[in-house]
């Protein structure tokens, strides 16, 4: 569930903070890639603008960037799954063109995505070498001693002790991350792209990771590392490139930068623009919210909500605030803690129990979760409660167009909506629909999850306006956005969360959109515990 | 105009057009075929397949597949056999048991489906097996003749001159459009088709629709084979073999898609005659009888085909006109870039 880019949609004008690239004097180690001025574009949008970066052999060349900024699209790039639009891609010094990842493993390029690629059926060995696997010499059939031999000889050069017999499925998600890597070095990469390689880590395994790493850097091969945990790229990166909404901001050696200057990149200084936020906070209390933990990586959270308030929840993308969200709205089961909506203790254990309790949920991808494309006209806004059109124990149609022409209205949505599919409406629209659906079914607490992503900035407003609205009317709001300007506009409060913990509430007020960074990130995390414990490393 | 493109465009025009298409080239093929007993007969022909294919319709309207009412409906003609012939039940109770009987099959499809979680292709391609298992079990492999006298009036009975099976069909078709359209539960069947997610997420219980959709199917098949039953005064483990089929059939060429959340009931039904229709007419004509298998497919492949293109012409057409002021756009909307 990742945001769309919408940096086409903003109005104001950006000032971009800039680091002058330098040319690395020292480093006598030869250029293995480099990316001279690549674009790329999505329809409606520019991923890639004009990038250029160079990646060196025995390189742990870090990529960081926020939501949007065109990480994983520059990635991919690489690994030759997107074809830039323009600008070029050299390889050791001569231009290749990439039209599949098969290209780019000839080139030496593997890629670890954040989904595993193994079999959890088979073993070690039988992943590694699957696709290719050995014959045995001058006889019929599969050399599986050879390949053993083989696996053990990877795993031993990069100090991993698993047994290449192991079924996959038995070992644990750091150990599966382990053998992911000694694939790809199997293949005789000789640069490894890592996409948030340590999502799934915990402490030790993550050292045990960039031990690796560095052992792989030392051995000549370059790693792409991109991730969002600044404190852990510096612990290891030798070079980080900043981009932001597909730019290149910066690309230097780790040695010249601190963190705050790598933030400052990753924002950008803008000229504050102009929310339309009202406070309408009561002391009142909505929700409240006591050590809550789920199956799904929320653990231990405890928030309070206020009638009226909009109560940010801000962080990376993976931190777990969507889970947070389906926590409360009944999707997930809680493991553990309580939650409370007007002082009375409430157990969901499904959607529904929630909607009658007086939940909302807009979710964060529409089209997958919110909106029925089968029907037309009025029933989108009237699916979650339709016991509020029943007349006479029959469905009364003509109070559902009631309904929907009220709504249409209230929220102006285009009228077309009333008599077609949704499917035919702008992306705007095709949100004030689902909200107008949580308005029909008189929420309370409305949970509102990146609400203007891929919207035009009038439905934006207009978003803002309703939120407003909402507010004024006592009703709650959950705001989950990765547009930090915008939530630290709107919201009241802002929790900060990651790894599906909250670590830190405060005003909105008294939060900057760099330090908001800097706790979702872990710079401030690591900050603190380099004071405490000396050194990590 | 406007009202015009509308019509061309809503759900029914697909259908209605191929039925309307086959009825003119039969009645050119042949006079027998627009008379009163002809017409009669195609009724009552049309009237089994037309039953079970409420049930089927309503289980793809929620993206499910039902292959097992053929089974089914042999099973009850055996065990509404067994009950009143040789257990000497009265013929209503009998009835009323296998239509309970029907709606325990149902829900033992739909358990599987759903809770069970196991798709319902593979649920009911083993019931497919387990029923009609069962009625050779519970027969010994014999059919079982003259069952009952007042068995047979269920079938070539007539009130008001209306031969009743027509009337079964008008009014379980009646109460099932009405179902779909003002009922929760009709809705939710197509909104857990259209998008699952979504419905869960609007507070439907995804599971207890589908479950509901396959108890439906359970029963209407039920009531089919009972018809079955009284039109031979039998029952036997070899009926209604491929009556899954052609129910499907009749759904599909009525328009409803196999990803659920299209469809609806009447147009199941213009489906169900397109297809007696014409196996009617190529009857009517002498063709021999391996003729229809590939007719019919054709007729399906054709039926859909036309109801795909048609999206495009409805499309064109009110382009041409520019109705609407929103967008006019191709049905994916405006792509929306997924990149990070």
């Amino acid at each position: 569930m990742t945001p769309a880019a919408n940096k086409s949609l903003r109005p104001g004008s950006f000032f971009y903070f800039i680091i002058p690239v330098e040319e690395n004097m020292d480093s006598d180690s030869p250029t293995l890639w480099e990316l001279r001025s690549v674009t790329k574009e999505f329809p409606g949008v520019r991923a890639l603008d004009d990038v250029s970066l160079t990646i060196k052999t025995g390189e742990i060349h870090a990529l960081v960037g926020e939501n949007g900024s065109g990480k994983s699209t520059l990635a991919k790039c690489l690994a030759g799954v997107h074809q830039p639009k323009s600008g070029q891609l050299l390889y050791k010094g001569e231009p290749v063109e990439l039209f599949h990842p098969f290209d780019a493993r000839e080139h030496g390029v593997a890629t670890i995505y954040q989904e595993f690629s193994l079999v959890p059926t088979l073993s070690v060995a039988e992943n590694i070498f699957l696709g290719r696997q050995l014959n045995r010499p001058m006889k019929v059939g599969l050399d599986w001693d050879e390949m053993r031999r083989r696996t053990s000889t990877i795993l031993d050069q990069l100090a991993i002790k698993i047994d290449p017999d192991a079924v996959v499925r038995s070992l644990s998600v750091a150990e599966q991350q382990l053998i992911e890597i000694a694939k790809a070095m199997s293949i005789d990469s000789t640069l490894l792209i890592m996409d948030e390689p340590t999502a799934a880590l915990g402490l030790l395994e993550t050292q045990r990771l960039q031990e690796l790493i560095r052992r792989l850097a030392g051995q000549g091969k370059a790693i792409l590392y991109i991730s969002h945990r600044l404190d852990e790229i510096f612990q290891i990166a030798d070079r980080v490139t900043v981009l932001k909404d597909g730019r290149c901001v910066g690309s230097n050696p780790i040695s010249e930068l601190g963190m705050n200057d790598v933030i400052r990149m990753m924002i950008g200084l803008e000229i504050s623009q102009h929310y339309p936020k009202e406070v309408n906070v009561t002391p009142e209390t909505c929700l409240e919210v006591t050590n809550i933990s789920t199956g799904t990586g929320v653990e231990d959270v405890s928030v309070e909500i206020r009638v009226g308030e909009v109560f940010g929840l801000g962080g990376m993308v993976g931190a777990g605030r969507t889970e947070i969200a389906l926590a409360l709205f009944g999707f997930d089961q809680l493991t553990r803690g309580e939650i409370r909506l007007y002082g009375k203790p409430v157990h969901f254990s499904s959607p529904s129990d929630a909607i009658r309790a007086g939940v909302g949920l807009v979710p964060e991808n529409r089209k997958e979760d919110g909106l029925f494309f089968n029907f037309e006209g009025p029933p989108n806004i009237t699916m979650s409660r339709l016991e509020f059109l029943v007349r006479g124990g029959f469905l009364s149609l003509s109070k559902e167009e009631q309904a929907g022409r009220e709504y249409v209205r209230k929220l102006n949505i285009t009228p077309s909506a009333l008599e077609r599919s949704v499917q035919y409406l702008s992306g705007g629209n095709q949100q004030k629909v689902v909200i107008a659906r949580w308005l029909f079914s008189q929420a309370k607490l409305l949970i509102f999850d990146e609400p203007t992503q891929g919207v035009d900035i009038g439905a934006k407003i207009e978003v803002y306006n309703v939120i407003n609205e909402l507010t004024s009317q006592g009703i709650s709001v959950l705001l989950i956005s990765s547009d930090y300007p915008e939530l630290l506009a709107m919201s009241d409060r802002i929790a900060v969360v990651r790894d599906g913990r909250v670590l830190h509430i405060s005003d909105a007020e008294k939060l900057t959109e760099h330090r908001l960074l800097s706790i979702a990130s872990g710079a401030e995390l690591n900050h603190q515990v380099k004071y405490q414990a000396g050194s990590i490393l | 105009m406007n009202r015009i493109v509308n019509f061309f465009r809503s759900a029914i025009i697909g259908p209605l057009v191929a039925l309307i298409i086959a009825v003119v080239i039969i009645s050119l093929t042949t006079d027998r075929f627009l008379t009163t007993q002809n017409l009669i007969n195609v009724s009552l022909q049309v009237s089994t397949v037309a039953i079970a294919a409420i049930g089927s319709t309503l289980v793809i309207l929620t993206a499910g597949i039902d292959l097992s009412p053929g089974s089914a409906a042999a099973l009850t003609t055996c065990v509404l056999a067994i009950l009143v012939k040789n257990m000497g039940l009265p013929l209503p109770v009998g009835m009323l048991a296998v239509l309970v009987m029907g709606i325990g099959m149902g829900l033992f499809n739909g358990f599987f489906s759903t809770y069970g979680r196991i798709p319902s292709f593979v649920v009911t391609l083993a019931t497919m097996s387990i029923f009609r298992g069962l009625a050779f079990l519970v027969t010994e492999g014999h059919p079982i003749f003259t069952v009952s006298p007042y068995l047979e009036d269920i079938f070539y009975g007539k009130l008001a001159g209306i031969p009743l099976p027509f009337l079964y069909m008008l009014v379980l078709y009646g109460i099932t459009a009405v179902f779909l359209r003002n009922t929760r539960s009709g809705r939710a069947i197509y909104a857990v088709g259209g998008n699952e997610s979504a419905a869960h997420l609007s507070g439907i219980h995804v599971n207890r629709t589908r479950l509901l959709a396959f108890i439906l199917a359970g029963l209407t098949a039920a009531i089919a084979g009972v018809l079955m039953a009284a039109r031979l005064n039998s029952g036997s483990p070899n009926y209604g073999v491929g009556l899954e089929l052609a129910a499907i059939a009749a759904a599909v060429i009525g328009g409803a898609s196999l990803a659920g959340g299209h469809g609806n009931i009447i147009s199941t039904l213009l489906g169900a005659f397109t297809v007696g229709v014409v196996q009617n007419g190529l009857n009517l004509n002498a063709v021999p009888a391996a003729w229809q298998n590939i007719t019919i497919g054709m007729i399906i492949i054709m039926a859909v085909g036309l109801d795909m293109w048609r999206g495009d012409f409805g499309r064109n057409l009110s382009r041409l006109f520019s109705f609407g002021g929103d967008k006019g756009q191709a049905p994916k909307g405006e792509q929306e870039q997924k990149e990070e």
